[in-house]
């Protein structure tokens, strides 16, 4: 069994529009688990259904086997952080580590000496006397991480922490993240909108979109094996096309040409069509016409250039096709060019 | 801003206030410092006479204990509005709602209420809980009563402007940390009202020192106050020097209320 379930949770703000319908997540004790997805997809719900803000209509949470579906914020005991860092402005850095502590009547010589332990750990031992609002943005951020992991918390909820930070700050605070939290061994779910950050820091990555689950893997697997259209697009894919299967371990595209798959050999189910998808990178441009499998022919349309490559749309029999090629040879737009799918590069969803 | 455009902007202010504030104030007051030549004798006069004296005791008395009414009725209704999301403007307006008639008539509501014959002895007589009929009506009692509900809706509006800028994260966040709905109430939202505090307490403190039909109307003549003497001074008596010293010793009161709540509210605010 894993450490924290949600099992069919359904959430609805005004009784009418669903924003979580049947959602099912399961998280291993330790793990980092970040929810992905667009604005507005429920990603903040969902953390705040764990964290025991909103009472979903249906469904139950349990942590290490015990329902906590129903118990109060306050005696959850796992650590928030938000977006907005929310810092009691009135307490210096130090108070505000030190609330959780005091609350749970540790006696001061150890509460005193566990908060300067954290506050070492984060980096902020010298602004110990600070109010928030004499801090930087990452140093408040650093406070709120404090602030929550010095009770120990059984689960830490993560709500965009980064979203607020400059670029630079971002991928420092994020190793710094992974590197406490699994020196601690917290269980964490990490709610975020930014792919990449997502993949470095995470175990496993759950995609949403419309309060659905739509992949829940590694982020590996999310980024070489879609399970559908609208991860793979969330994935960088934005080039489609629809298979249908003739005979075993292959497959026509909609013109009636042989596609030749790689992947095919692992769809060896009763399924008769797919959607094929290539990313932009994956695709090699020619200027001279080659014939053979999985060559497409089309017209530059459009180019825009990417700074290490350049990005072409062409007009094709399969419709329109993104390509991001190199510098070295550049074609001007209107010119006919030849586009070339490995076979080992297209994925089926 | 160009100098010469910044003092023809605020030419029309300073001369109103010129005409209709400075220049009356100083005609009543300057007799009020003067006894053949430049004198305080009719401030010490004020403050040696035993019935003046009373009188601005009970102004006192009254105007700090409507205040910590005020406040301790005021604060937990002001949090529980500011926490509301569709209820918010409603609660808003129901608040609000006394402020928008007439001093005069909530008093005589209260003179209904309060009464030999009002709401309140009728009832307690009918289920025999007294005799005879209390006396509540022009007694200290009934002038407090009179302010609090005169001010708590100041207090409420300044209490939930000041509680919205608390953000809701900041109490979820004490939650999360182990907080109980009430623990975060004395240990997040008080601290960090406290600014708003201050500033309504004043608003209602010189609100109660200056309110006059209040006063008048439910406290009558035995009970007198800071206001009440000014009027009986001036417009019975034609007394005008006597009332100025009065009113001198009002604003000085008020200055100083103000004065004193905002050093506290600074030092409250370490934000
Ligand atoms: N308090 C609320 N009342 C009504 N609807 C709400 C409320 N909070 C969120 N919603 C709706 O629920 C849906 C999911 O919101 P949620 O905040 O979970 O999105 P999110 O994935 O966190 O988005 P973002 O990336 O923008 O933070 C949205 O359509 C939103 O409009
Ligand atoms: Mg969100």
């Amino acid at each position: 069994m894993s450490y924290a379930v949600l099992e069919n949770i359904r959430v609805s703000y005004d009784g009418k529009t669903p924003v979580l319908t049947d959602l099912n997540l399961s998280i291993e004790r330790g793990e980092l688990v970040s929810l992905l997805g667009a604005s507005g997809c429920g990603k903040t719900t969902t953390l705040r259904v764990v964290g025991g803000f909103i009472e979903p209509r249906a469904g139950r949470f349990t942590l290490n086997g015990v329902d906590m579906t129903r118990t109060a914020v306050h005696k959850r005991n796992f650590g928030l952080v938000f977006q907005s860092y929310a810092l009691f402005p009135h307490l210096t850095v130090f108070e505000n580590v030190a609330f959780g502590l005091k609350l749970r009547k540790i006696e001061s010589a150890s509460l005193k000496s566990r908060v300067m332990a954290m506050l070492d750990i984060t980096d902020l031992g010298a602004l110990a006397n600070r109010y928030p609002r004499q801090l930087s943005g990452g140093q408040r951020q650093r406070v709120a991480l404090a602030r929550a992991l010095v009770v120990e918390p059984q689960l830490l909820l993560l709500d965009e922490p980064l979203s607020n930070l400059d670029a630079k700050l971002r991928l420092s605070m994020r190793v710094e993240i992974k590197r406490l939290q699994k020196k601690l061994g917290i269980t964490t779910i990490f709610v975020t909108h930014d792919q990449e950050e997502c993949f470095s820091i995470s175990d496993r990555v759950a995609i949403m979109d419309k309060g659905v689950i739509q992949q829940f893997d590694t982020p590996e697997a999310i980024y070489s094996h879609p399970a559908n259209e609208f991860v793979a697009r969330f994935v960088g894919f934005t080039n489609f096309f629809n298979l249908t299967a003739s005979g075993t371990g292959r497959c026509l595209n909609n013109l009636g040409e042989e596609m030749v798959i790689d992947e095919i050999r692992n769809h060896t189910g009763g399924q008769t069509s797919w959607t094929g998808a290539i990313r932009p990178d994956d695709i090699v441009l020619t200027g001279t016409e080659v014939s053979g499998t999985n060559r497409l022919t089309g017209s530059v349309e459009v180019r825009t250039f990417l700074g290490k490559s350049y990005q072409y749309e062409l007009e094709t029999k399969l419709g329109r096709v993104v390509v991001n090629a190199p510098k070295d040879s550049i074609f001007e737009p209107g010119t006919l060019v030849c586009a070339h799918l490995p076979s080992d590069k297209i994925v089926l969803c | 801003m160009k100098r010469s455009v910044f003092l023809l902007l605020i030419a029309p202010g300073i001369l109103l206030l010129t005409i209709f504030l400075f220049y009356p104030l100083v005609v009543t007051l300057a007799p009020t410092f003067s006894n053949n030549g430049p004198s305080l004798a009719r401030y010490l006069a004020f403050f040696s006479d035993s019935y003046y004296l009373a009188v601005f005791f009970r102004t006192v008395w009254i105007a700090v204990v409507a205040t910590l009414v005020c406040m301790i009725l005021g604060v937990p209704t002001a949090y529980f509005i500011s926490r509301r999301r569709r209820s918010k403007s409603f609660l808003m307006a129901l608040s609000i709602f006394p402020l928008l008639t007439n001093p005069v008539v909530r008093a005589f509501a209260w003179i209904n209420i309060l009464g030999r014959n009002g709401v309140l002895n009728s009832l307690l007589l009918s289920w025999g809980w007294i005799t005879t009929p209390l006396t509540l009506l022009y007694t200290d009692f009934s002038i407090l009563i009179g302010t609090i509900y005169l001010f708590l809706p100041l207090m409420i509006v300044t209490l939930v402007g000041s509680m919205d800028t608390i953000e809701e994260e900041v109490t979820e966040a004490a939650e999360s940390l182990g907080a109980s709905r009430l623990v975060t109430f004395f240990k997040v939202v008080l601290p960090l009202s406290l600014p708003g505090i201050v500033v309504g307490s004043v608003l209602v403190f010189t609100g109660a020192i200056t309110a006059y039909s209040t006063p008048n109307l439910l406290g009558g003549n035995k009970n007198m106050l800071l206001a009440t003497l000014i009027y009986q001074r001036a417009m019975s008596l034609a007394d005008w020097t006597s009332a100025g010293v009065i009113a001198f010793v009002m604003i000085v009161m008020t200055v100083v209320t103000v004065m004193v709540m905002q050093k506290v509210s600074r030092r409250l605010d370490r934000r």
